[in-house]
């Protein structure tokens, strides 16, 4: 009861305090020469490394080309899995026919597939989208499937016995049922989606983040490498955020999902 | 005051027309607005799981707007006879025919609702959309919401349209199931064991309105429990299902509104309870 408003404050800066210590003993640490920034750039120069990418335009370009691929490959492996995932929910025949051979595909990494990928389309960009369209489909196919499986069958009971046509039945009882599992599905392959891009960036591309990371090993700008990390972080960060936005919204009903 | 009477012998036992029995000792509608209720006819059914038999050669008949309550043991057939009648399971063998009201054309016929013993609301639709599912196909979009909210001033609760399922007590949503069920005007209204899972305060209050309603709508009430007590308050009419079968057929003469510990119904219950108690466990 001392100041509310301070104590307000304090909630809100506690989770960043420990980020805030290590940049600043990161910082402390190079500047006293212990050690040497050639592994390891100071947080100031991986700043003045971002202004300098950002200034010539080569930064937002890369990040542009980036995104773009995967929200490309994510819409792609996403709305595949999905479609994959309710048909086979919703219907015995269809996932009789395919999931036996879902689940065993599955089981290859997908990563293991870029030898062969390159061959197939070279570095163009179908390379890219195809891995990540793959990396994303399998959480989002499993996790739909196991959302429509797990929907309370007294519910769809309920639906049937007060008359709901089929349609109703799906947009009102069997899809919003599903949906928090959904999610969990979208959760996973985002995070797949950026791990898969950035790896077949780095292996084989001419345009992107991973490529901008490479580019700046070759010439030794350890500064340039790290930002790219960093980035990486943040887009990551950003679309776990995103979703978390969504599922709050989405699943308002769900007292689990409730904003505090 | 209270009548036995085995009914299998009052059924037709053929003809297309399922009538009402004349002369025959069914229990009498209410006096309040009949003509709404569908008349239930089951002739010899039979169903079995799996090869092992739950309703063996039942006959029953439910006049229109009566209010009949089942009780026996746990699997002793009663809930999958409701199930039966709701349609929900198809017979092995018999039949069983509802007769709407003789003045509604064939289209138009009132409903068949259930209030299952879980108050099954969609947790992501709001209270007021929750009844407005028992208008799936009726009216448009703003007619089922005037209604839902109507029905739901009807339970007590239309403060609660706007709320979430999650944030109503146990009784509330059975109350908001209630509505859901009776939002459509049906000529036919099963409840299975609906009031099991709520405190005996609650419950009491839930009979009340139950019963209430039931009077002013007229319609046919199908109630499936294992609280005797319940029973004897609610029902004009008690069956006992044993082995699949009807063993006692009682009717409640005790005039309505119904004092608990009236000492009529009590004495009924005890005869119940005995029978229930003393009956050969069922195989």
């Amino acid at each position: 009861m001392r100041n509310a408003k301070l104590d307000r404050l304090g909630d809100t800066a506690l989770p960043w305090l420990l980020p805030a210590a290590l940049l600043l003993g990161w910082q402390a640490a190079v500047s006293a020469g212990l050690v040497s920034n050639r592994f390891m750039p100071a947080p100031l120069d991986v700043v003045r490394a971002g202004w300098e990418a950002g200034r010539t335009g080569e930064l937002w370009t890369n990040l542009g080309v980036s995104t773009l691929r995967a929200l490309a490959g994510f819409v792609i492996g996403g709305s595949i899995g999905f479609a994959l995932g309710l048909a086979n929910g919703l219907s015995r025949l269809s996932e009789r026919l395919t999931d036996t051979s879902v689940q065993m595909v599955r089981n290859v990494p997908h990563l293991s597939l870029i030898p062969l990928v390159i061959l197939w389309f070279g570095i163009g960009e179908e390379a890219k989208l195809f891995l990540v369209a793959l990396g994303v489909f399998f959480p989002i196919y499993a996790n739909t499937l196991h959302g429509i499986r797990s929907v309370d069958p007294g519910l769809v009971e309920m639906g049937r016995v007060y008359g709901m046509s089929r349609s109703e039945l799906f947009a009102r009882v069997v899809l919003p049922g599903a949906l928090p599992s959904i999610f969990v599905g979208l959760r996973y392959g985002l995070g797949i989606m950026w791990l898969t891009l950035i790896v077949a960036e780095t292996i084989s591309a001419s345009s992107g983040l991973g490529y901008m990371a490479m580019q700046a090993r070759e010439f030794m700008l350890v500064d340039v490498v790290v930002l790219a990390i960093l980035i990486y972080a943040a887009l990551g960060k950003l679309a776990d955020a995103l979703t978390r936005q969504l599922e709050r919204t989405c699943l308002a009903w769900n007292p689990a999902y409730r904003s505090a | 005051m209270l009548l036995d009477a085995v009914r299998r012998e009052a059924l037709p036992d053929a003809g297309s027309a399922p009538r009402q029995a004349g002369g025959s000792a069914s229990s009498r509608p209410p006096a309040e607005p009949a003509g709404r209720g569908i008349a239930v006819t089951v002739r010899d059914l039979h169903k079995s799981f799996d090869g092992t038999a739950v309703i063996e050669g039942l006959n029953l008949f439910l006049p229109a707007g009566g209010f009949t309550a089942v009780v026996g043991r746990s699997g002793c057939g009663k809930s999958t006879l409701l199930r039966l009648i709701l349609g929900l399971e198809t017979p092995t063998g018999g039949r069983i025919d509802l007769e709407g009201p003789a003045t509604s054309p064939r289209r138009s016929e009132p409903p068949k609702r259930i209030m299952f013993q879980e108050p099954r609301l969609l947790p992501w639709a709001r209270v007021v959309d929750n009844v407005a599912v028992g208008l799936s196909g009726l009216g448009s979009r703003a007619e089922r919401r005037e209604r839902a909210l109507a029905a739901l001033a009807e339970v007590g609760l239309g403060d609660k349209a706007g709320q979430w399922p999650a944030t109503l007590s146990g009784g509330q949503r059975q109350r908001v199931a209630l509505a859901r069920a009776l939002v459509s005007r049906p000529g036919l209204l099963a409840l299975d064991e609906p009031l099991g899972a709520l405190d005996a305060l609650t419950r009491i209050g839930m009979q009340d309105l139950i019963e209430r309603i039931w009077q002013a709508q007229g319609f046919t009430a199908l109630l499936v429990t294992h609280d005797v007590a319940e029973a004897v308050a609610l029902a004009d009419r008690i069956l006992v299902v044993e082995a699949g079968r009807i063993a006692l057929d009682l009717r409640v003469d005790v005039p309505r509104p119904r004092r608990r510990g009236d000492p009529d119904l009590a004495r009924l219950e005890g005869r119940i309870l005995d029978h229930l108690l003393g009956a050969p466990q069922a195989a």
